[in-house]
């Protein structure tokens, strides 16, 4: 009998512990996943709220508005983008649907801080009920010269902070008109430019030679005698049953890393990362937070990543320079220059700084946080010498600017869709990074990203400083 | 202004339900030894809480907004309920005088919240509501005359596994699908079309085999049978798709053994078991990998698959611990909220903190359960206590843990609170088994207890 009131007491608990889990798990859905669960665009209850609650503005860094509402003659509230176009992809748009910042935010953005107090006023005061804003990282001024420099040309420009995540513009053509949208829905939607589609966040590109940036570092991790490895570069390498040109196969002479780099040597590349093989070369890839998801607010596309450890040499040798089947986008590439920068620390990117209540009062903050490492401060201090290299006499040379020491890396991605894209990441001040960039153009000739990249950086890094 | 008064209300019914519990632990912690308070006053309050709770729901479902003033009729069915709670507590205390006060309370707040809800979801299935729980009272007023009549019920083991099987079986023969699962009866008497779910009285019958077969000491046998046969009735389940009813019985199986036997090894050669069984379901059946994956990602398939726990999480979450209020939030957007889903409306309407006291009326209905099965000195009732105990919590815990993804969404009742005619009679059945077994044990401990001061007193020596 004793026996079996033991089992009994025992199995109490255990029930009794299935319904502490159910009201732990039920905390967590309500104090954690709020915001994320019911921000979701499905949820028609945020949807059923919106008549009656004022959407929260948003702000870039210095408070200009780029979102607001206004309130109509019939009682309910209309969504203007005061700077329109050149905002577009950052802000988004709140009618068919959200995208942007509208949809990452939208439950903060529909969120009532001091809920009581509102409600109580607004029944009795008919003051009207107010979501909260959102703050962030971007400022307008370096918005507007990426938007301007890249014109009508199909692109994304992202400009980042390395030492801590922040993105400061986020250009992507084609775009739209947020204010707009819902007039001109179905042209946007089915236009075969897909300007609705962030080009900076989803669109994925083959990288180029921007890659080599992550074959130099694979070989200085895994590969001993990099400092000592040269080639004889002819202008052409014959592997396995693949032929390795240089751009215009162009003879480079005797090579190392240092002048690889410098002169965007294919060769030189392909033959390291046969010597190295494919399985360190994966390793590094994963180090460099390729496949991680970025947790950026924005929607982002995950980078599309094949090269695996027995693959065959054709495939390595093409994925080391930045051709076959790998893709990124513009967004991962910005990161990779500000993880280089930051003595190899890549940090976790962020648009939204920090939270606004309605009476001022400053809400959540983002806290800069690292996302992973992708290679030792020394590594990063060798690669940032070579893309010195890049700027100061190879070439990268149109990206320099007057009194700066500009890093860099060019690159020009064969595509099935025509002309060759053009990438440049790079940062600057290379002694003190304080802003990183990454361009990519689509279908124009070789070099094009270059200068851009380096009047974004100029434009940037003056507008820091104030 | 009415909206002021909503807004109010969500702090007061958070208010009602805190201190309901905390009554609960002023008398537990009488009975311990401790004191926090007057017992029976505690469980006074907890009815006046209960009284006080349908007052308020009641006067917000009935205002109308139009006219600014109450609906008439609503306010009938509020008074009517009203008497009905009330007459209930008279009605219990008659027939099992000496029952636990808690249970009582605890099973009356829940019927009074199913009231509510159901009134704010569907009026039409408050009402019929009402009447199953009307009729499942007056079975339970009986149950204590059925059992004196019929005093060694135990003897009739195997009459309670055909029947069982009997009833499972006939849903294969003639069953209706409903809700997904081919488990249900349909008939009509008179005007009235009548359905029911066979595994809810099949769950009542199985609790008492299992009981009649443990009551003696367990040898090989009985566990290969009891095995074998428990085995056969949860693949019937699974068979007819309804997983929640299946886990249920293989729970309250498992359980019963580990009370009757005290042998870990069972309960992990059992559970080893059950595991390769789920494997082989989850390879075998696809409606079982259809919930397993809207379990796993319900925001990959929302408009299909995840749809239902989707908008189970939207509800809960969207309006914090505070919820929207009563008539304020969008239950309605949930499918088959009025029954399984039911928890999900309370959360929403109620907040989540009030949603985390009525898990904490079950955690209280559980101990009280739990206690009567210890203090029961007679094995046989002591086990059916258990077991009963066990299935309602467990049950309880199957629905909310899938309501809330912690575990798949299965379609079980949450009992008493959920919209189901069979579902409340066989858990009212339950309590009724629950508190006879506290009531004839009290009789017997105390029949006990002046035997021995008789002993002692009398100095009867004559050996």
């Amino acid at each position: 009998m004793s026996n079996m009131k033991r089992s009994m007491r025992r199995v109490f608990w255990l029930l009794a512990l299935c319904f502490f889990l159910l009201l732990g798990y039920l905390g967590k859905l309500v104090l954690v996943e709020r915001e994320e669960i019911s921000g979701n665009a499905y949820n028609s209850r945020l949807r059923y709220a919106d008549d009656s609650i004022r959407r929260g503005d948003i702000l870039d860094r210095d408070g200009e508005l780029l979102a607001t509402s206004l309130l109509q003659e019939d009682g309910t509230y209309r969504r203007e983008y005061p700077r329109s176009r050149m905002a577009a992809h950052i802000t988004g748009y709140s009618s068919v649907g959200k995208s942007g910042t509208e949809a990452a935010e939208n439950f903060t953005l529909m969120a009532l801080h001091n809920e009581f107090l509102q409600r109580v006023s607004s029944i009795v005061r008919k003051t009207e009920l107010k979501g909260n804003s959102v703050a962030l990282t971007v400022d307008m001024e370096i918005q507007s010269v990426a938007g301007n420099l890249l014109g009508s040309a199909k692109g994304a420009v992202v400009v980042m902070e390395p030492s801590t995540g922040r993105v400061l513009a986020l250009q992507a053509y084609p775009d739209f008109n947020p204010n707009q949208v819902a007039n001109q829905w179905e042209t946007l939607r089915d236009h075969k430019d897909s300007p609705l589609v962030n080009r900076g966040t989803q669109g994925i590109y083959p990288p180029g030679s921007t890659f080599k940036t992550i074959t130099a570092l694979a070989a200085m991790e895994h590969y001993r005698g990099w400092e000592d490895f040269t080639i004889e570069c002819t202008g052409e390498m014959h592997f396995e049953d693949k032929v390795i040109h240089c751009y215009q196969d162009k003879a480079h002479g005797t090579v190392d890393m240092k002048a690889a780099m410098a002169v965007s040597c294919n060769c030189y590349f392909a033959a390291l990362a046969k010597e190295m093989g494919a399985g360190d070369l994966v390793k590094t890839m994963k180090q460099a937070g390729m496949q991680m998801p970025s947790h950026f607010e924005l929607e982002t596309s995950k980078n599309a990543i094949y090269l695996e450890k027995n693959a065959s040499e054709n495939e390595l040798v093409e994925t080391a320079i930045g051709q076959g089947r790998t893709g990124v986008t513009p967004l991962y590439m910005a990161m990779l220059a500000s993880a280089i920068a930051n003595e190899g620390l890549m940090m976790q990117p962020y648009i939204v700084d920090h939270v606004v209540y309605p009476d001022g009062g400053t809400g959540k903050e983002t806290i800069p946080n690292k996302l992973t490492e992708i290679c030792t401060a020394e590594q990063a201090a060798a690669l940032t010498d070579m893309m010195t290299e890049v700027v100061s006499s190879g070439t990268g040379t149109a990206a320099a600017v007057q009194g700066v020491t500009v890093a860099g890396k060019t690159g020009t991605a064969e595509n099935a869709t025509g002309n060759d894209h053009s990438w440049f990441i790079g940062f600057a001040p290379a002694e003190e990074p304080k802003v990183a960039v990454a361009v990519l153009l689509e279908n124009r000739n070789q070099g094009s990203a270059t200068p851009i990249a380096g009047k974004v950086i100029a434009a940037a890094l003056q507008e820091l400083e104030e | 202004m009415f909206d002021l008064i909503i807004m109010l209300s969500r702090y007061a019914f958070i208010g009602y339900i805190v201190l309901f519990l905390w009554q609960g632990v002023v008398y537990v912690a009488y009975e311990q030894g401790g004191n926090l308070g007057n017992p029976y006053r505690a469980v006074s309050i907890q009815r006046r809480l209960i009284v006080l709770m349908h007052i308020t729901a009641f006067l917000i479902l009935s205002y109308n907004r139009e006219s600014h003033f109450f609906d008439i009729p609503t306010l009938i069915f509020a008074a009517v309920s009203l008497v009905f709670i009330l007459l209930a507590v008279k009605l219990l205390d008659r027939f099992y005088y000496e029952g636990c006060p808690l249970i009582w309370t605890g099973m009356l707040f829940l019927m009074d919240l199913s009231l509510i809800m159901l009134q704010r979801l569907e009026p039409y299935l408050a009402k019929r509501q009402m009447m199953w729980m009307a009729i499942g009272l007056a079975g339970m007023s009986f149950l204590p005359t059925f059992f004196r009549i019929i005093p060694r019920f135990e003897v009739f083991e195997w009459a309670y596994i055909i029947a069982c099987y009997g009833l499972l079986l006939c849903t294969r023969l003639f069953g209706i699908a409903k809700g997904g699962s081919t488990n249900w009866l349909s008939f009509s008497v008179g005007s009235l079309d009548i359905t029911f779910q066979p595994s809810e009285i099949a769950k009542f019958l199985f609790v008492f085999y299992l009981a009649s077969v443990f009551r003696k000491r367990v040898e090989w046998r009985q566990f290969l049978t009891t095995g074998i046969l428990s085995a056969g009735l949860v693949f019937l389940l699974v068979l007819q798709k309804d997983l929640g009813s299946a886990l249920i019985f293989f729970m309250t199986y498992m359980v019963m053994l580990y009370i009757a036997t005290s042998n870990e090894m069972l309960m992990l050669l059992g559970f080893g078991a059950a595991s390769g069984a789920a494997a082989v379901a989850y390879k075998l059946f696809s409606h079982v990998r259809v919930r397993v994956a809207a379990w796993q990602n319900p925001w990959a398939d929302i408009d299909t698959g995840g749809y239902q726990i989707v908008n189970s999480l939207f509800a809960i979450t969207t309006w914090g611990m505070l919820g929207s209020g009563l008539t304020k939030g969008m239950p309605r957007s949930i499918p088959v909220v009025e029954s399984d889903m039911i928890f999900a409306a309370i959360c929403e309407e109620f907040g989540v903190l009030f949603g985390m006291g009525v898990i904490g009326v079950f955690i209280m209905l559980l101990y009280r359960g739990v206690r009567i099965a210890l203090d029961c000195g007679r094995r046989y009732y002591s086990i059916l206590a258990a077991g009963v105990t066990t299935m309602i919590s467990f049950q309880a815990f199957v629905i909310l843990g899938g309501v809330i993804k912690l575990i798949p969404l299965t379609g079980v009742t949450l009992p008493f609170v959920s919209y189901g005619g069979s579902s409340v009679l066989v858990s009212l059945m339950m309590i009724g088994l629950l508190q006879w077994v506290c009531v004839y044990c009290e009789q017997q401990n105390r029949e006990a207890e002046e035997r021995e001061l008789e002993w002692l007193g009398g100095g009867e020596w004559d050996e």
